[in-house]
């Protein structure tokens, strides 16, 4: 099932959540302004090499980019209607790196982890009376859901292709809405259970 | 009182129907099952315990705790189980899993962390803390999510339909390990054989107690009503 955790440690496990939280924003502040196209190659190949580091399992994960290939074509598509498809490229190699980059963030680094770190930074959040500690479990069920409503939609696909021989599309849109309603009821319940959404600060 | 769950003439209205009716039951017994058909008011009846529902009219009272008045204090007494794992776990990997619990009870993280490695290791599971959830086979998360509930050592332990999805080896080791456990319990199961060693079986119809008696007794009574409504 696609994850956005590895589960084997690799060297970037190791370094703490502060540092590549940090490492990530300066690259993004480095490259934003930069239109130099063997620039953005350069930190492309450099963000394989990075993957390549982590092992087979990293790799595998760049194939989750996939639903994001129609977005790259509409961008080169506009860059080239503009007359400047040189920009287009820098503009999707931009993001591909930056999407890369962030995902590998995501997949070596545990949320509780990912949660102090950026504690500090949702701090604001409890002077208009939200608990940074609930925005804390937001995101870290956001993470745990993601491959579960990856395997929803690929069960909805299946029982849509048994009984049509093709393939559900958007068609299964309305039903994969209301599963994903009936799931979130059902954790909403064992969340209650076990006492419902922490209020208060960490400790 | 303590060590006992009583329902005091409790019943309980969802969507306008009578899920329970009049229900009084005085349960001190370690090891209870409930059964009966889809709607029968099973779910309804256990939800009550957790304070996840709330009765109409009567009172239920947990070791102690009133259901309506102490419900804050609920979720540590009774520890739940439900059918699907998928729809339990919260956190993307299984040591935050376990801590997350403890730390809603007050822990601080460092130690939340330190006593659910220690819950791990009970349960020979240390090796389990950094995996991500969804590697977990089926079986593998129910134990999670129970580990999970036991960590805050509830004094009840409520199953619903635990086993639904598991295959047989696995829920036979699911059953050893429940026998075990001091906690009392109360399991809804459609797996009538794991209630062999069971103290006390309640068969719900309609809303109302049916039968209420020894697991063979009652479970024949059951399977003999359901093969005549064919």
């Amino acid at each position: 099932m696609i994850s956005l955790y590895l589960a084997e440690r690799t060297w970037l496990h190791g370094i703490p959540a502060g540092w590549k939280l940090i490492a990530l924003a300066l690259i993004s502040l480095a490259m934003t302004p930069l239109d130099n196209l063997p620039i953005m190659v350069a930190l492309n190949v450099a963000t394989l090499a990075l993957y390549a580091s982590l092992g087979r399992a990293a790799m595998a994960q760049i194939a989750l980019l996939r639903p994001m290939w129609p977005l790259f074509a509409i961008l080169l598509a506009l860059h080239w209607w503009n007359g400047d498809i040189r920009l287009g490229l820098i503009v999707s190699l931009r993001i591909l790196a930056m999407m890369l980059l962030a995902n590998a963030v995501t997949m070596t680094t545990r949320m509780d982890a990912m949660m102090d770190a950026i504690e500090p930074v949702l701090t604001p959040l409890g002077w208009i009376g939200l608990s940074p500690r609930a925005v804390a479990l937001a995101v870290a069920m956001m993470i745990r859901f993601v491959p579960l409503l990856f395997a929803l939609w690929e069960a909805l696909n299946e029982a849509y292709r048994a009984r049509t021989g093709k393939r559900g599309g958007w068609r299964l849109l309305s039903a994969f809405c209301i599963q994903t309603l009936r799931l979130s009821h059902h954790t909403a319940e064992a969340l209650a259970a076990r006492g419902g959404a922490p209020r208060g600060p960490r400790r | 009182m303590s060590g006992a769950i009583l329902f005091d003439n409790v019943s309980l209205k969802r969507g306008g129907r009578e899920v329970l009716s009049g229900i009084s039951l005085e349960l001190t017994e370690r090891r209870i099952g409930l059964i009966g058909n889809n709607g029968s008011g099973k779910s309804s009846l256990v939800r009550l315990l957790n304070g996840l529902l709330s009765p109409d009219t009567g009172r239920v009272n947990v070791h102690g705790l009133d259901v309506k008045d102490d419900v804050a204090e609920l979720p540590r007494k009774v520890g739940f189980i439900f059918q699907n794992p998928d729809h339990q776990i919260i956190f993307p990997t299984v040591a935050e899993e376990v801590a997350f619990s403890l730390e809603q009870s007050g822990r601080t993280r460092r130690e939340a962390a330190a006593e659910a490695n220690a819950a791990l290791a009970r349960f020979d599971r240390e090796a389990w803390a950094e995996r991500p959830v969804h590697a977990l086979s089926e079986g593998e998360k129910q134990l999670l999510c129970i580990i999970a509930v036991l960590v805050m050592e509830p004094a009840v332990l409520v199953l619903d339909e635990p086993f639904s999805s598991l295959d047989l080896p696995t829920r036979r080791r699911l059953e050893r390990l429940i026998a075990g456990l001091p906690q009392q319990i109360l399991m809804i199961a459609h797996e009538f054989d794991a209630y062999a060693s069971y103290d006390r079986v309640i068969w719900l119809h309609e809303g109302c107690v049916q039968m209420d008696g020894q697991p063979d007794e009652v479970v024949g009574a059951y399977r003999a009503f359901a093969e005549a409504s064919q």
